[in-house]
């Protein structure tokens, strides 16, 4: 298994700890954000946190704060996978 | 740790003098970190930018931040139509802006261990609807109205937000105010008096304490309104 699919594992898990229902399962499509979110807004801030601190242990920082984060069609939050993506492009950018 | 903004003078200065006294870390902000005795790094906070990069060297210090203090804040008197558009950008900008980005960037280095207080700053003029402080004072509304909503979503993380409303304190805020001003503002209040700057020292005292985990939404006025 190569090392970004290892990690993109590790996000979902880290998302799958925070979901209401221990049996659901999380994919590249389980949106974030809007109605059909699968996390409140409370649990999208510590999913935040996890992955500042996944960042911190890999050695770059992850920036959730920026202008795309929040933004409908673009947001890094639409779904599990755009976030997964954003963190990897980030590591790519920043290590 | 409490970051505190405007830290170099008036307010800011004397609250972070407080706060070191009684044996709390205090990390302060500010334009001119020149005069500043203490731990403190140079913001501008109607930078968005600028407040991030602080944000992001506390986060590398790995400090545990505790609490929030926005006491940066400008004041311009004026009748609204007589006051230049480049003054009314720069107090929105300070006293709002600049409350909106230390909030939105602090905030997560507070919620992360679940508990802490952040403490914005409106004016008793809000409450009293002051004549010639129009400008001043919508900034500062918008600074309660962020306040309360503000509370609610750090509420699931047992974060307490609030706002504290001081009348005229001898500051250099109010440098241009002249005395008869100043009685007729004070006048107003429930506590006929000029309060000094002690009695917003203690008022941020109180919030920080874990005695006022209660307290979340509040804008309180100092000499009552």
């Amino acid at each position: 298994m190569s090392d970004n699919v290892e990690l993109k594992n590790r996000i979902f898990k880290a998302m799958a700890a925070l979901l209401d229902d221990s049996a659901a399962t999380v994919t590249d499509s389980t949106p974030l954000i809007g109605d059909d979110s699968a996390l409140t807004s409370m649990k999208l801030l510590e999913l935040c946190l996890s992955l500042e601190d996944i960042a911190e242990e890999l050695g770059f920082e992850f920036d959730w704060t920026s202008e795309t984060a929040m933004s409908k069609s673009r947001s890094m939050f639409r779904t599990a996978g755009a976030l997964a993506s954003e963190f990897l492009s980030q590591m790519a950018s920043k290590k | 740790m409490i970051i505190v903004t405007g830290a170099s003078k008036g307010l800011g200065r004397a609250i972070c003098e407080r706060l070191l006294s009684s044996g709390v870390e205090v990390f302060g902000l500010s334009r001119d970190v020149s005069k500043i005795p203490f731990e403190s790094m140079k913001c501008d906070v109607t930078s968005y930018d600028e407040v991030k990069q602080v944000a992001q060297t506390l986060k590398r210090s790995g400090k545990k931040v505790a609490g929030l203090i926005n006491s940066a804040g400008v004041a311009s008197l004026n009748l609204a139509v007589t006051t230049p558009a480049n003054v009314v950008e720069r107090i929105i900008k300070t006293n709002l802006l600049g409350t909106i980005y230390c909030c939105q960037l602090f905030s997560p280095m507070i919620f992360r261990h679940k508990s802490g207080s952040i403490i914005n700053f409106s004016t008793v003029g809000v409450a009293l609807g002051l004549k010639g402080e129009s400008i001043y004072i919508a900034s500062k509304a918008g600074v309660e109205g962020f306040t309360r909503a503000f509370a609610r979503e750090m509420a699931d993380f047992n974060v307490n937000v609030n706002c504290i409303a001081p009348g005229p304190i001898d500051t250099n805020l109010i440098k241009g105010v002249t005395p008869s001003q100043i009685a007729k503002v004070v006048s107003q209040q429930i506590f006929q008096k000029q309060f000094t700057p002690e009695a917003v020292c203690d008022l941020v005292e109180i919030l920080l304490n874990p005695k006022s985990k209660a307290l979340s939404g509040q804008v309180l006025y100092v000499g009552g309104v």
